[in-house]
């Protein structure tokens, strides 16, 4: 069967459906959802707002495939395989994420090299700090692990740090959800804005170690990545 | 040693083989000795976001070496040359006549002594 044969094939058995109203409607909320989301000015809102719109998305295409009448269906297989590969690839690379990081960064525990560091981390999430021999000034956070440069230490003084460090724990504290946007956002083809994680881990890091802090962090990082 | 990945005829002085940026800071860990990352952004002038990515570069090639120092919980690197400038210029001439000893055989072994007679 070719395509242009299935689309028709998807129109023909939802107009037959007793569940095309409902299919209709998942698709003007999931679009009004879509409007709402950019119209809110708080990120957590919109970054919520966002999500229900994906949610309703990829309910239609839940109940779209559920009430097609046709046989052996391409378009309905090739979703189900890439529904199946994505969330192993996005599940398994999760779980495994930051092993396969300290092996190829041949990062060390933190707390060799400064001692606080892990001390102030642990008081915020379940994770280890790692530093990672090299002079480009960065940190990132991965599965149960936050990941620094030595060159983010050079610069960085112990204020700033601690706001680069609550940042990054809050992307640990936040990492078991991060699965489940990554999926929506491949099984809707849609995706949120990654400001918005940042930003609300900006805002939980000015909580921590102060907003003079963490701005003098951004500043000196900004002039290293332009 | 050292890796040497492309040489540009046309350039002058060591950009021949290097960077302009890896040029500038090869030449003033010659001149200095060892050197924090503050001390060579200063001296190059050279802002950190091109220094950074440089000297891992340099580092991984061998031709610079560092080490991580820890006073009162202040972390820095100390950079050194891995060579001296000698050691290098033989190194880099010795990998030039190999490659066009490899490419041309006797002709250029011909070349040579007709360039050392010269001379």
């Amino acid at each position: 069967m070719n395509i242009l044969g299935e689309i028709s094939c998807f129109g023909l058995c939802l107009e037959s459906s007793h569940l095309a109203p409902f299919v209709v409607s998942l698709v003007v909320i999931s679009i009004s959802l879509l409007a709402a989301s950019l119209m809110v000015r708080g990120p957590k809102h919109r970054l919520l707002i966002f999500v229900s719109a994906q949610i309703t998305v990829l309910l239609a295409i839940i109940a779209t495939f559920y009430l097609m009448k046709c046989d052996g269906m391409l378009t309905t297989y090739l979703y189900l395989i890439y529904a199946a590969m994505s969330s192993i690839l996005v599940f398994g690379v999760h779980r495994f994420y930051d092993r396969v990081m300290i092996r190829r960064l041949n990062a060390k525990p933190a707390g060799n090299i400064v001692e606080w560091v892990q001390g102030f981390v642990s008081q915020l999430t379940a994770a280890t700090v790692y530093y990672y021999d090299s002079a480009a000034p960065r940190a990132f956070a991965a599965g149960r692990s936050i990941f620094i440069s030595i060159g983010l230490l050079e610069i960085l003084n112990d204020d700033e740090l601690r706001a680069v460090l609550a940042h990054e724990a809050w992307h640990i504290r936040n990492n078991s959800r991060m699965p489940y946007l990554r999926q929506l956002a491949l099984m809707t083809f849609s995706s949120h804005k990654k400001s918005e994680l940042e930003y609300m881990a900006d805002c939980f890091a000015a909580e921590i170690a102060g907003s003079e802090a963490l701005s003098s962090a951004h500043d000196k990082l900004d002039k290293v990545f332009i | 040693m050292v890796k040497l990945d492309q040489i540009n005829i046309s350039n002058t002085g060591l950009t021949k083989f290097f960077s302009p940026i890896e040029a500038k800071i090869l030449r003033t860990l010659w001149a200095e000795g060892e050197m924090m990352t503050s001390e060579l952004t200063e001296r190059t002038n050279i802002p950190l976001t091109s220094i950074a990515g440089t000297l891992d570069r340099l580092v991984k090639a061998g031709y610079a070496t560092r080490r991580i120092d820890n006073i009162n919980g202040r972390v820095r690197y100390v950079y050194a040359p891995a060579f001296s400038e000698e050691e290098v210029a033989s190194e880099i001439t010795r990998k030039i006549l190999d490659s066009l000893v490899d490419t041309f055989g006797p002709l250029a072994l011909e070349n040579f002594s007709k360039y050392s007679d010269k001379k």
